[in-house]
C-alpha cells in the first residue's frame, strides 16, 4: 500500500515536471517565432546605419537568417540540450551575457518574493485576527490602491522621495569588477518597487483565505477553547489557507519577473531585463529565447514546488 | 550610455554602445583624432602628406609609441590593423575607395594608403576607427594597445582604465578613469545628481534642465552634435518636386523647434549638413519660415491638400519624436496634414530610414561638409538617405574631393553646399548641442562635438 502510494506519488511530480516543460519548449518556439515577426533583422539590427546591401548579405548569412526559422530553433534547441546558448548577434557567446544578468535578477527577485510571502502573511494574519480594527483597514483599503500601481510608477515616486528628495538610498545601481552591485544598498529600491505591488495583492489573498478558515468548526471550538490567537493562526487557520496562499504566491513569481523588466531599467540594475529589451531591438532570436529558457526554467521550478506545497496541504487536510 | 546585450570589445567592430566606444578611444591610439580646426589633429601618425594627385597618402608614425606590455609600435602593427578593419564587415564603408592591397608599410616608420580615386579626405577617414593593435593579434577582447590608459579590468560593458605612464604623447592628467554603463540617460543623470560618478556623456537636454542651478553640477555644452533633420524622398513620391521640398523648408518656424524640442540646448540649421566645418557656407542665407511663400510654392505644384501625409520617426534620440509632433502642427499653417507615426527604433532603422517618403533623421559627424556629402548625398552613397541623386553635386564632390589646393578647395566646398542648400532632400531645422554633465571639480573637459567628447586624456580633478 505503501510502496503504491509512493509510486503514485513520483508518477505526479514526474508528470507535473514533464508537462512544464513541454509547455517551455512550446514557449521557446514561440519566442522564436515571434522575433521572427518583427519588422528587419539582426544583420540590420546589428550592423552601421551605412553598411551596403553586400555587408548586409553577407551578415546574414553568417547569422544563418538566410535558413528557415524552424531550422534555426531547432539548431538552438539541440545546442540547448547540450547546455550550449549559442552565440550572439553581436558575436558573444550567449552564457557570457547572460550569466552574470541572470545571478543579479535572481537575486534580485527571490529577495523581493521572500519579503512579498513574510510580509503578506504578517500583514494578512493580523488583519485577519483584528478585523475592523485600523491596521486592517488600512491594510484593505491601501493593498487595492497598490495593486493598480505599476512597477515604474511606483519605482518612480521611491526614486523621487528616498533618493532624491531624502538622499537616504542610491537611485542607481552601478556594478563593480564582479559584475554584481557594488553595496547592498543599492538593492534596496528596485526590491522594495518590485515587492510593494505583491505584498499589496498577497496580503489580500492570505486575509480572504485566512478568513475563509474562521467558520470552520474545529476553529470554532479552539476560539471557545480560548487558545491564544497567535496559536489559533498558526496552528488552525494557516493550514487550511496554505493551497490558496501557494497559488497567490506562484501567480506572483511570473508577475516579479515580469515586473523586473521595467524595475531594472529604472534603477540601472544590471540583470536580465536589460538584456531582454536590447536584445529584442537587436532581433537577436537566441538571445531572446536564453532569456525565456532561464526565466522559464526558474518560474517552473517556482511552479512546481507550489504545485507539490499544494498537494502536500491538501492531503493532509483534517 | 550602453546596452547590455549589445558590448563590443573589437576596436574594428560595430560599436553602438557609446561606454565601448569611450573605453576603446583611451585603450587605442587612432592614426589621427578629431580636432577642431584644422578637424584633423595628430595622433599615432605625426604627419602626413599626399602624392600630386591625392591617391597616395603617407603616414609617418610618431616615436616612442609602446603599447602597453612594452613592445614597440611597428608599421607592420598599423598596416594589420587598417587592413583588419577593411577586412571587417563594415571595412567598405569605414574605408571607401581604399583596398586592402592599397594599406602598405612604407619602412619600420612610415604607411602608406593608397585610394582608388583622389581624396583629400584620407586624413579625416583615419580619425575615428583605425584603432592600431598589435600585428596578428588572435583575442582583440584583451590585447594591448597604444592608447594613454591601460585596462585594469572589464566587466559587463564596466570597466576601469589605469593612466598609461609610457604614453607616447605625454602622461594623462587622470590616475584612473573608471567606466559605468547605463541603458537609459535618466538613470545616468540620477547617478551624477547623486553623485555616485563624475561624468555623463551625451545625457540629453531633459537631464540637463534638471541639473541647471544645481550646486557643484556642471553642464557642458558642446555645439554641432548632432544634426537632427526631416528628411524628404527626392527620387520618387510627392517630396519629388524641388517645390515641395522648398516649400516644407520655408513652413517650419525653426527657432520655434530648436527653443521647444531642444530646450534652447541648439542652434537653427540651414538646411546644410556639416555645420562645424570651418569651411561651412555661412554666406548662404538662412532659411526662415515664410509661409506665403511656402503656400504659393505648394500651389504652383499643384501638392494636394485634401489628403494627410504621415511621417515616420522613433525615439532614438532625445527630441526626435517630439520635433515630428511640432512639425506636423508647424506645418497646418500652410494646410497640409501630417500624421506622425512612432515606430521602434530597429524597425524605423529597418523599415524606414532611407526608404520612407518623409521621417525625421539625426546624423552625429557635422565637422565635415565633404563627409556628410559622401556618406549621405552621393547618387551611389549606400546611405543616400533621401535617395537625391544629383549629377552637379556627385561633381562638385569628387572635384572638391580631387582638389590638393586648400583655397580653390574650399570654393569647390562652396559650389557644393550650394547645390545641397537648393536642392537636396534634408530639412535640417537645427543642431542639438552635445550635453556633458560633470561636478564642477572636474576641469579640462572635451568641448568637441561628435566624438571627439571621449578624448580625456586633458581631464583632471580639482580639489
Amino acid at each position: 500500500m505503501a510502496e503504491r502510494l509512493k509510486n503514485s506519488r513520483t508518477a505526479f511530480v514526474a508528470g507535473l515536471l514533464l508537462r512544464r516543460m513541454a509547455l517551455l519548449v512550446v514557449l521557446l518556439a514561440v519566442t522564436f517565432l515571434l522575433v521572427e515577426i518583427l519588422p528587419t533583422d539582426a544583420a540590420r539590427a546589428t550592423l552601421d546605419i551605412e553598411a551596403s546591401p553586400a555587408e548586409l548579405a553577407a551578415r546574414r548569412i553568417e547569422l544563418g537568417l538566410d535558413q528557415p526559422v524552424a531550422v534555426r530553433f531547432l539548431q538552438w534547441m539541440g545546442g540547448l540540450a547540450t547546455g550550449d546558448l549559442g552565440v550572439s548577434a553581436r558575436d558573444r557567446q550567449i552564457w557570457d551575457v547572460v550569466g552574470q544578468p541572470f545571478q543579479n535578477t535572481l537575486v534580485l527577485g527571490a529577495i523581493a518574493l521572500v519579503l512579498t510571502v513574510l510580509l503578506a502573511l504578517v500583514l494578512g494574519g493580523i488583519s485577519v485576527l483584528r478585523p475592523g480594527k485600523l491596521l486592517d483597514r488600512v491594510v484593505g483599503s491601501s493593498s487595492t490602491v497598490i495593486l493598480a500601481l505599476p512597477e515604474f510608477v511606483v519605482a518612480t515616486a521611491l526614486v523621487v522621495v528616498f533618493a532624491l528628495w531624502l538622499q537616504l538610498l542610491p537611485s542607481v545601481t552601478v556594478a563593480s569588477s564582479s559584475g554584481r552591485p557594488i553595496s547592498s544598498a543599492m538593492l534596496v529600491l528596485p526590491i522594495l518597487a518590485l515587492a510593494v505591488r505583491q505584498i499589496g495583492w498577497n496580503t489580500r489573498i492570505v486575509r480572504s483565505a485566512l478568513a475563509e478558515q474562521l467558520p470552520t468548526p474545529h476553529v470554532d471550538s479552539a476560539i471557545m477553547d480560548g487558545l491564544p490567537r497567535h496559536r489559533i493562526l498558526v496552528h488552525y487557520l494557516l493550514p487550511g489557507a496554505i493551497p490558496t496562499i501557494a497559488a497567490g504566491v506562484a501567480t506572483s513569481v511570473g508577475l516579479v519577473f515580469g515586473g523586473v523588466v521595467a524595475v531594472e531599467i529604472i534603477f540601472n540594475y544590471p540583470g536580465m531585463g536589460a538584456v531582454l529589451v536590447d536584445a529584442i531591438r537587436n532581433r537577436d532570436a537566441p538571445l531572446v529565447a536564453a532569456v525565456v529558457a532561464l526565466t522559464g526554467l526558474m518560474i517552473t521550478v517556482v511552479l512546481v514546488a507550489s504545485d507539490l506545497v499544494r498537494a502536500w496541504a491538501v492531503g493532509r487536510k483534517p | 550610455m550602453g546596452r547590455a546585450s549589445s558590448i563590443t570589445r573589437d576596436p574594428h567592430g560595430v560599436q553602438v554602445n557609446e561606454s565601448d566606444y569611450l573605453i576603446l578611444s583611451l585603450l587605442y591610439d587612432t592614426l589621427t583624432v578629431p580636432g577642431s580646426s584644422p578637424i584633423v589633429a595628430p595622433r599615432l601618425a605625426t604627419r602626413w602628406e599626399s602624392s600630386p594627385d591625392l591617391r597616395r597618402w603617407r603616414f609617418e608614425l610618431a616615436e616612442g609609441a609602446l603599447f602597453h606590455d612594452g613592445t614597440p609600435l611597428t608599421s607592420d602593427d598599423v598596416v594589420w590593423s587598417l587592413r583588419r578593419l577593411r577586412e571587417s564587415r563594415i571595412g567598405v564603408s569605414r574605408l571607401p575607395g581604399i583596398d586592402v592591397q592599397g594599406i602598405t608599410p612604407d619602412g619600420p616608420r612610415a604607411v602608406v594608403v593608397e585610394s582608388n580615386y583622389p581624396n583629400s579626405d584620407i586624413p579625416v577617414l583615419m580619425r575615428l576607427t583605425t584603432f592600431v593593435i598589435k600585428n596578428g593579434t588572435t583575442d582583440p577582447a584583451d590585447t594591448p594597445g597604444t592608447g594613454p590608459f591601460k585596462l585594469e579590468w572589464f566587466r559587463d560593458g564596466n570597466a576601469r582604465l589605469v593612466r598609461n605612464d609610457n604614453w607616447f604623447g605625454g602622461r594623462a592628467l587622470l590616475d584612473a578613469i573608471e567606466v559605468r554603463v547605463f541603458e537609459r540617460p535618466q538613470a545616468m543623470a540620477n547617478a551624477l545628481l547623486s553623485g555616485a560618478v563624475d561624468l555623463v556623456s551625451n545625457v540629453g537636454t531633459v537631464a540637463a534642465r534638471v541639473a541647471e542651478g544645481r550646486d557643484g553640477v556642471k553642464i557642458i555644452r558642446r555645439q554641432n552634435d548632432l544634426a537632427m533633420s526631416i528628411v524628404m524622398r527626392v527620387a520618387d513620391g510627392p517630396y519629388a518636386d524641388p517645390r515641395v521640398r522648398e516649400a516644407f523648408r520655408l513652413a517650419v518656424d525653426r527657432e520655434a523647434m530648436v527653443k521647444q524640442v531642444l530646450g534652447g540646448y541648439g542652434s537653427v540649421g540651414n538646411d546644410v549638413l556639416g555645420t562645424a566645418d570651418p569651411a561651412f557656407a555661412r554666406d548662404l542665407p538662412q532659411r526662415k519660415q515664410d509661409l506665403a511663400r511656402a503656400g504659393a510654392l505648394l500651389d504652383e505644384a499643384s501638392f494636394d491638400r485634401s489628403i494627410s501625409y504621415p511621417v515616420l520617426t522613433t525615439e532614438d534620440v532625445p527630441g526626435l519624436a517630439e520635433s515630428a509632433t511640432l512639425f506636423a502642427q508647424q506645418m497646418q499653417s500652410v494646410g497640409v496634414k501630417i500624421d506622425v507615426v512612432k515606430q521602434e527604433s530597429s524597425t524605423f532603422l529597418g523599415q524606414s530610414r532611407g526608404k520612407a517618403p518623409l521621417y525625421t533623421s539625426y546624423w552625429g559627424t557635422n565637422d565635415s561638409v565633404i563627409f556628410c556629402a559622401g556618406k549621405l548625398m552621393l547618387s551611389d552613397s549606400t546611405f543616400n538617405e533621401a535617395a537625391w541623386r544629383d549629377p552637379a553635386f556627385d561633381s562638385a564632390y569628387r572635384l572638391a574631393l580631387g582638389t590638393p589646393d586648400p583655397d580653390r578647395r574650399s570654393q569647390l566646398t562652396h559650389d557644393l553646399q550650394k547645390i545641397e542648400y537648393e536642392r537636396s532632400g534634408y530639412l535640417l531645422w537645427g543642431m542639438a548641442e552635445g550635453v556633458d554633465l560633470a561636478k564642477s571639480t572636474v576641469q579640462g573637459l572635451p568641448q568637441l562635438p561628435g566624438y571627439g567628447r571621449v578624448q580625456l586624456e586633458q581631464t583632471w580633478l580639482s580639489a
